[in-house]
């Protein structure tokens, strides 16, 4: 296509709202020839608005399908609905501030994304972290990731319609998230990672919670997962369905339990070692199947080794300082830095740039629900519309890390 | 999946039938309160030091450290000491006042705290321009808006804090700090009386309370309306037996305390609405 | 300011509801003293009396339609507030625990809140489909309804094709979920309107079929008759020579009332809330009055067709009659009436008095008198379910239909939802073939043991 698209803001462009509901949307020209072809319907084709104002969407992710009868020919996500320009707010605060506006991005795993910014910060600082700090961080994020992988199996369980599951993994997020808050002060956005170290030591309150609840978590998990691992409807409708194979994960470079799922081992826990990791021992699960059940039941054997990765943990703590010592207002030589981590949903990554003032000169955040939700266009056509669901649950997006 | 088929079904059945006789985790949140942990931050407090005085100096740096300016600080000078009040506006004893007054519809009296009227900016925009915008001659800004305005209103430090950049608590602190710079629009009329000991004896107290009670502002105050201030004045010893009270600077000669109320009551201006 | 007049917005709010009621009732009585002085008013009860009795079938109908009808309203309210609770309660939370005791009235402030709601018609709806479908499908379960019997002799009417026209009026409902989902001008409730029709019509098969056993087991589809076919100890419910049967039945029940694992007409996850998407206040209010008294309808006719309807599991052994019969008594009965409270609760009271030295004796006596009330409460109860079998009959039946209801809410705090092609491939590819096999045995035994 040629011809030149007037702007939306364009006053003389005309918006009409569509007349009736088997119109085409959006109202307006195609912009390209994906969107031409797109927004094309054949006979017997409707598109569906799903989102973002949707009992099942994570977040706003909106997603438009094209389908016919049940079946999904097609489909357009739309981004955008969250996008708060976190990246750009932290390259107008310094250091210290950049880490806090970070926290809302995964708000499922915020630990994870104050983590990535500020071991890059340590980089162009040229910091040495303190060994317990460095526990510290294994502890709290591992932790955390049991929290989200037990919310997602509930959300799975929750877009295939069974409500009670999403409850369960509740109550498991809101033990660990107690015990977080006794550590950090708050339940949510800890904003507990700081340059150089950790807020605050371990305290009393988070160790004696934390003892309850390693007594019983892989007992109440397993329990919990016996409502859907073996359940006949779950499996009927996960097993087979949205297959990732190995070149198709690789392709796309999702990462996480998504690209495990498919058979391929990569953890940047091990692949990049950081942090004290090098020095525990834990498994990478794999499984080879790469359906919506691989990915479900993959996060449940990462549960199970973040349980592991926590008992050592514990056992090896080291005694010390929590914090190095960093200067109120940081100014690193000009430079460049990449961190990367493992979070629950792959490789989550931040690029500094340094230009020697107190302020990052870029600060770009990698987030791999991202990446993830790509997967989303070829996996979908072909599938029954309530599938869309269980697909997109089993890839886990987390719409405020997609649209920053 | 199991070989038997519908096991899998009956071991979910199993669970959520066990987990219907445990007991509930539900907390009954106005009765149980959960508790916060003592690390929680989400509580602005002020410290105390070990004579029980409050630390905080009222230094702003709070103010210009929170991302989202949720901090602001207002204070009133009791007794030699500054002290301070943080928290929402119900908690600032100057300002519980003035918001039941703002909820009851009726004119709010001190107009640094009342809802922004729309301001013409244009002329502060040239100024500003003047100034390139800069923070670092906050003063003379300052100084011009005043000229412009006859007082600085709230919207014209918001938009200064907008133009330059600069954070509100910092123009606001520099506003408030040097004298001459009024955050209140000035007022018509000026009532002056003199508190010497002469003058009282000549009557002069019991005018004062005559213009007290007229006024309803005591001494040194300004009306609800801002028409009329009563201020301290100075005789100089010259009151030639009769009290000092003034008009505007200009001595009203044998005032008595009923007159007095009256020429108070002539100044004020038309009764706020909601007054009986 | 002098107030010679109370202005009516002065009031509290229970002096503006009882003010005008109390001169509603002051004219009332005016205007019924007058009549009955003139005579006016006997002579018109007279008349619509005997009218009444010469019309005694249609008013029996009438009354059975309306006592159905007054009926759905409680069994919805309780099954709202069982769904509630039983889901709160298995996902280890209290759910609804404010209003009323234990939060008993949670359903009914449901019900208040839904009256009060905006009753909003969509743009391009096409209004009177729109408006007829929830009447549609809340008058197709009540009038099934009536052919339910609840205890010995206690249904609306006793119909020879009573199965036939059970399934029959239900399946009508779907003409209701077709008829919103087609008006409402959504997709998504286009989508849904769709499923409900396909899914209905898949399973009333397979549910039809599945009964076919217990009729020819029976000889009869009067309902009636299939609970009496049944009589006797719980070795000769229908669920023990038709398991199979049963299964399948209760299986395309579940369906067929939408509920969990094959509620896709109203899948909230995929397509909102289905049929249902556009309708809000008492249009919506009908929609779900009618799924839960079709759970009920459907757990009531799983009783009456496997677990005997009205009939105890296992028969007394030792059958107690009582002999009086309170008429004869007939001046005795009177004064046992006006002494029996008087002694009892006094010597109910007798003890409590001495117990507590610190009490007056009027307060103890008054404790006597609820206590006694109590036992005499209990006594009657007692008294009433031995000798009346349609007391007895209707608490059984209660009881099993509500293990049902029971059984409908606990799969629908376990279970995921099913798929829309899993879901018919279950109904044609094995609940049929399933129920024709049950069939084919059944005919297979009769023939073999009645040749």
């Amino acid at each position: 296509m040629t011809t030149q698209i007037p702007s939306l803001d364009d006053p003389r462009v005309l918006v009409q709202t569509p007349a009736t509901i088997y119109d085409a949307i959006p109202p307006y020209a195609p912009r390209t020839e994906r969107e031409a072809e797109f927004y094309t319907l054949r006979d017997g084709e409707m598109l569906v608005n799903m989102g973002p104002q949707h009992p099942s969407t994570h977040g706003v992710l909106r997603l438009v399908l094209k389908i016919e009868g049940e079946r999904v020919s097609d489909l357009d996500p739309v981004l955008g609905y969250l996008h708060r320009g976190i990246e750009k707010l932290g390259e107008n605060a310094d250091y210290h501030h950049a880490i806090c506006y970070t926290d809302p991005l995964e708000y499922i795993s915020s630990l994870f994304n104050e983590l990535a910014p500020v071991m890059a910060f340590e980089q162009l600082l040229d910091l040495r972290v303190p060994r317990r700090a460095e526990y510290i961080r294994v502890l709290s994020c591992e932790l955390l990731r049991i929290a989200s992988h037990a919310l997602f199996m509930g959300w799975m369980a929750l877009d295939l319609g069974g409500l009670t599951p999403i409850l369960y993994g509740f109550i498991e997020r809101d033990e660990i998230v107690e015990m977080l808050a006794a550590l950090t002060g708050q339940r949510m956005l800890f904003n507990y990672m700081r340059i150089g170290g950790v807020n605050g030591d371990l305290n009393h309150e988070f160790l004696s919670r934390l003892g309850d609840w390693m007594s019983r978590a892989l007992r109440e998990i397993e329990a919990n997962t016996t409502l859907l691992n073996e359940n006949e409807i779950f499996v009927k409708r996960t097993r087979g369905l949205g297959v990732i194979d190995r070149r198709m994960a690789l392709g796309l470079g999702l990462t996480g339990p998504n690209v495990r799922a498919s058979g391929i081992p990569y953890d940047v826990r091990r692949a990049h070692p950081y942090g004290v990791y090098p020095e525990l021992e834990f498994d990478i699960p794999t499984r080879d199947e790469g359906d919506s059940y691989a990915r479900y039941m993959l996060r449940v054997d990462e549960i199970k080794q973040s349980i592991r990765i926590i008992d050592q943990v514990l056992h090896r703590m080291p005694d010390g300082p929590v914090m190095a010592k960093v200067p109120r207002r940081i100014t690193p030589r000009p430079g460049r830095a990449w961190a990367a981590i493992e979070s629950p949903r792959g490789q989550y990554g931040c690029y500094a740039i340094s230009d020697g003032t107190d302020q990052p000169y870029r600060f770009r955040i990698h987030d791999p629900s991202f990446v993830n939700l790509q997967a989303v266009v070829p996996l979908m056509p072909g599938n029954l519309l309530a599938d869309t669901m269980a697909v997109m649950a089993s890839l886990d997006p987390v719409m405020g890390g997609i649209d920053k | 999946m199991s070989f038997v088929p519908g096991l899998g079904i009956v071991k979910g059945m199993t669970l959520t039938l066990r987990r219907f006789f445990q007991p509930k985790v539900t907390v009954q949140y106005p009765e149980q309160v959960a508790p916060i942990p003592p690390r929680h931050r989400g509580r602005l407090q002020l410290l105390y030091d070990e004579w029980g005085a409050l630390k905080c100096e009222t230094c702003f740096q709070c103010a210009m450290a929170c991302p989202i300016e949720c901090i602001d600080m207002g204070g009133t000078d009791t007794k030699d000491r500054f002290h301070v009040h943080w928290g929402p506006p119900e908690q600032y004893a100057e300002r519980r006042e003035e918001l039941a007054l703002r909820r009851s519809g009726r004119p709010v009296p001190d107009p640094a705290f009342a809802s922004f009227s729309p301001l013409d900016t244009s002329d502060l925009d040239r100024l500003l321009e003047a100034e390139e915008y800069d923070p670092a001659r906050m003063l003379p800004i300052l100084e011009q808006t005043q000229a412009l305005y006859g007082y600085i209103p709230v919207a014209a430090i918001k938009h200064i804090a907008n133009a330059t950049g600069a954070w509100y608590a910092e123009v606001y602190g520099t506003a408030s700090f040097y004298g001459q710079l009024h955050l209140e629009p000035p007022t018509r009329h000026t009532i002056g009386i003199c508190r010497c000991p002469a003058c009282s004896l000549f009557g002069g107290g019991a005018i004062r309370t005559a213009l007290e009670q007229a006024l309803g502002v005591p001494l040194g105050g300004t009306t609800l309306d801002g028409f009329v201030s009563l201020e301290p004045d100075d005789c100089h010893g010259e009151n030639g037996g009769a009290p000092w009270v003034t008009l505007d600077g200009a001595r009203q000669p044998g005032i008595t305390a009923a007159g007095a109320a009256q020429l108070a009551r002539s100044l004020a201006g038309p009764a706020p609405a909601g007054r009986a | 300011m002098s107030v010679v007049v109370r202005p009516s917005g002065r009031l509290s709010p229970t002096g503006r509801v009882m003010v005008p009621a109390l001169g509603v009732l002051v004219l009332l009585v005016v205007v019924l003293l007058a009549g009955i002085g003139t005579g006016i008013i006997p002579a018109i009860v007279i008349w619509i009396g005997g009218v009444l009795l010469a019309n005694i079938a249609i008013v029996r109908f009438v009354v059975a339609a309306t006592a159905v009808l007054l009926f759905t309203i409680p069994t919805a309210f309780v099954i709202i507030f069982m769904e509630l609770k039983v889901i709160a309660f298995m996902n280890l939370r209290i759910g609804p625990n404010r209003v009323g005791p234990w939060g008993t009235l949670a359903s009914v402030v449901h019900g208040l809140k839904v009256l009060s709601k905006e009753d909003f018609t969509p743009t391009g709806a096409d209004v009177s489909v729109f408006t007829l479908a929830p009447v549609v499908t809340f008058v197709a379960s009540v009038m099934a309804f009536m052919v339910l019997p609840f205890g010995p002799g206690l249904f609306g009417a006793d119909l020879n094709v009573g199965m036939l026209y059970f399934f029959a009026v239900g399946g009508l409902g779907v003409v209701g979920l077709l008829m919103a989902g087609w008006s409402s001008f959504n997709k998504y409730s286009l989508l849904g309107g769709l499923r409900s029709a396909a899914q209905m019509v898949s399973y009333e098969i397979p549910l039809t079929l599945s009964v076919v056993g217990v009729i020819m087991l029976a000889g009869t589809m009067s309902l009636n008759g299939i609970v009496q076919a049944q009589s006797g100890s719980f070795l000769d419910w229908f669920v023990v020579r038709q398991p199979l049967a049963f299964l399948v039945f209760f299986i395309a029940a579940t369906a067929e009332a939408n509920r969990t694992p094959f509620d896709l007409t109203e899948a909230d996850s995929e397509i909102v809330a289905g049929f249902a998407t556009e309708y809000s206040g008492m249009r919506f209010g009908f929609f779900f009055f009618a799924e839960y008294v079709n759970v009920f309808l459907l757990s009531g006719l799983a009783v009456v067709l496997f677990f005997g309807g009205w009939t105890a599991p296992v028969p007394w052994p030792w059958p107690v009659h009582i002999l009086v019969a309170p008429g004869e008594l007939g001046l005795g009965l009177l004064a046992i009436v006006i002494l029996a409270p008087l002694v009892g609760s006094t010597l109910l009271a007798l003890p409590l008095w001495m117990l507590r030295s610190s009490w007056p004796f009027w307060r103890a006596w008054i404790l006597g008198l609820v206590l006694f009330t109590l036992l005499a409460i209990g006594a009657i109860g007692i008294y009433l379910l031995i000798n009346l079998d349609a007391l007895l009959g209707i608490v059984w039946f209660f009881a099993k239909s509500y293990v049902f209801v029971f059984t409908f809410v606990w799969m629908r705090a376990t279970l995921p939802r099913i798929r829309i092609d899993q879901l018919m491939g279950l109904a044609w590819k094995w609940l049929l073939p399933a129920s024709l096999v049950n069939l084919f045995l059944t005919a297979l035994a009769i023939l073999v043991v009645h040749p």
